[in-house]
């Protein structure tokens, strides 16, 4: 338990050589992986807290993304099947016309250590793109990103798209980015819209019931 | 020939714009009018076209800045993507850095740059032209940036983002830079006249420096965003010595169109949001304000844009001398601003694009009406979209109703 609790420490004050060092010890322990899978996603639930707080920033998150990925890397592995819990599935891209990742991987990676199972089919995704990874992917979400003003009209008709394909009632819609606002949603025909990855997640927690 | 009626008209406008960037109250809200796709899309052409051919480009221009009238000096030519980087590896050659800075679509032709995209090359032919940006430094390459960035960015970069200049000194890395002095010289040519187009119908033009804050510089242009992020926890030494040494580059970007009449010098700013107040003033600020204190020294106004939210560095603006120039804000609450910054800043933004896209022609005008009431008095007020680019789709009712409650409400 004390371990755990250095490392959420660490993970949480952003000291990633320290997070990364316990981690790489934690895990070698009888049921060390679990521990540290936990612990991370915990840490990064905190990091996402102190970022809706104001207390940190897109730097924490950016940095926060990164220890989480580079300890499930060494992590992941040593965990047995099952032992990696989802509470859905969402597929996630950036919009068709817009090719910025940086945000959508912000939250695809705060999203994967709340629990979901993010698909992401990348940045300049065309809509039937979405349309395919929705009927082979079956998720409960599906998220779009975008920060250009290009976006908006392209998240619109990629849930066109998606209604025109009959599965949009199988789905909720997420959108997020820059360029996203409440109008923005009632524009182009979503469910939630978030212009922050924390918010992002917590809404997506919040449709997935 | 530009008729006595539309000098007259340009010399309102430019004194408006130029009462605001004074702190005082013009005789109307200076409106720096909409652009973007929207003006394509508007003259029933393809993106394509409108960066690719000077002719039509002029046509388009012409069209939307006789329907939409608007006050400061207009971005019309083609729409080109950053790369300071090159500019700093020709930053002895002004005539060169002009030309580079700023890359457009014939000119990338030419230098071929490994991050941009174009519609009707790379990209569908109605589509927004992309920075797609990347790592083209690794960080064990500090100590030469720190060393000498000019020649870090001529040796090591350049040839690492420019396909026609990937092998310097080779027969196509000279004809690449005969190509580019033909396209150049083809392109001023085709500026001036459609400068001309647009100062008989009452516009003024105004040379501006144009540079960056040093450390966007390295994220932007050499380690992207996310590798300097990382950077700042696990080289903060190496970032901010780097910062240091770009400061005087930069510098000498902003001022050298002084020769050319330039009285403003434009800084859009990219890592301001992502950064904790504490990186902010240990990485980003110290360099950033040097360069904006040089560029006053050097008699220059400088607007700064204040990408995405600025509200937790706010308040460092006011260590810049009053009337230094003008916030341009993205995100943050213009109205918060002005009361931080009354009598000290020239404040411009206002209105959302994602808005102009999405609510109904009503709500932007009682918006606007608003804004106007809350913003107005005092003057040092410039109305502005939060971002320069409205989309293709963006509905002409909406941008209509947009000039209009400008006419309507920007009385003084």
């Amino acid at each position: 338990m004390l371990m755990q609790k250095e490392l959420l420490k660490s993970f949480v004050d952003m000291d990633e050589a320290e997070a990364v060092r316990i981690a790489r010890e934690l895990v070698e322990t009888e049921g060390g992986a679990v521990a540290v899978l936990d612990t991370c996603k915990e840490a990064m639930e905190e990091v996402g807290r102190l970022f809706e707080a104001g207390e940190y920033f897109l730097s924490e998150l950016i940095a926060a993304g990164d220890m989480f990925n580079q300890i499930m890397e060494f992590t992941l592995p040593k965990l047995q099947g099952g032992e990696v819990a989802s509470i859905g599935t969402m597929v996630l891209g950036t919009v068709l016309g817009d090719v910025h990742n940086i945000g959508k991987d912000i939250f695809k990676v705060m999203a994967e250590a709340s629990g979901i199972n993010v698909i992401d089919i990348g940045i300049d995704v065309p809509h039937e793109k979405f349309v395919e990874a929705i009927k082979e992917h079956k998720p409960e979400i599906v998220g779009m990103s975008c920060l250009i003003t290009l976006g908006v009209d392209s998240m619109k008709r990629t849930i066109e798209v998606i209604e025109e394909a009959g599965l949009r009632d199988d789905i909720k819609i997420i959108i997020g980015g820059g360029r996203v606002s409440q109008a923005v949603m009632e524009h182009v025909g979503a469910d939630a819209w978030a212009d922050d990855a924390a918010r992002g997640v917590r809404l997506s927690k919040e449709l997935l019931g | 020939m530009v008729s006595p009626e539309a000098k007259k008209l340009a010399e309102e406008r430019a004194a408006r714009m130029q009462a605001a960037l004074d702190l005082k109250e013009p005789d109307r809200v200076p409106f720096t009018g909409l652009g973007g796709d929207v003006i394509p899309a508007y003259a029933g052409i393809t993106s394509y076209e409108y960066e690719f051919d000077f002719e039509k480009n002029r046509q388009a221009a012409v069209k939307w800045f006789t329907d939409f009238p608007s006050d400061s000096a207009p971005r019309v030519g083609l729409g080109g993507l950053d790369n300071q980087s090159m500019g700093v590896a020709f930053q002895d050659y002004p005539e060169i850095v002009s030309g580079v800075n700023s890359v457009n679509g014939p000119m990338n032709d030419v230098l071929k740059m490994k991050f941009v995209r174009f519609p009707g090359r790379e990209l569908d032919e109605n589509s927004a032209r992309q920075f797609i940006g990347g790592k083209n430094m690794e960080p064990e390459e500090y100590d030469q940036l720190i060393a000498d960035p000019v020649k870090f960015c001529f040796e090591v970069i350049m040839p690492r983002i420019s396909g026609g200049l990937k092998d310097l000194g080779s027969p196509a890395s000279l004809a690449t830079m005969a190509r580019f002095g033909l396209e150049k010289a083809r392109q001023d040519a085709e500026m001036a006249k459609t400068m001309q187009a647009l100062m008989e119908l009452g516009y003024y033009f105004a040379p501006r420096g144009v540079c960056l804050a040093p450390l966007d510089l390295i994220s932007d242009q050499l380690r992207d965003i996310p590798n300097l992020i990382l950077d700042l926890r696990r080289y903060p030494d190496k970032v901010k010595a780097a910062a240091e040494a770009l400061v005087e580059p930069m510098v000498k970007m902003g001022t050298m169109s002084i020769k050319a009449g330039a009285k403003e010098c434009f800084i859009p700013l990219h890592l301001n949001e992502y950064l904790s107040p504490k990186q902010y003033n240990e990485f980003y600020w110290p360099t950033l304000k040097e360069v904006i204190l040089k560029l006053v020294e050097a008699g220059m106004k400088v607007q700064v844009f204040f990408e995405g939210w600025h509200d937790a560095h706010l308040e460092t603006i006011l260590e810049l001398p009053a009337g230094w120039g003008t916030a341009y804000f993205e995100k943050t609450d213009v109205r918060k601003a002005k009361k931080l910054l009354q009598g000290h800043t020239c404040i411009m933004g206002g209105i959302d694009v994602s808005d102009i896209i999405s609510l109904t022609p009503a709500q932007l005008d009682e918006n606007i009406k608003k804004l106007f009431d809350e913003m107005a008095p005092g003057g040092g007020f410039i109305f502005s979209p939060n971002i320069g680019t409205c989309p293709r789709e963006t509905p002409i009712e909406n941008v209509r109703a947009v000039y209009e409650a400008v006419e309507k409400y920007g009385k003084y």
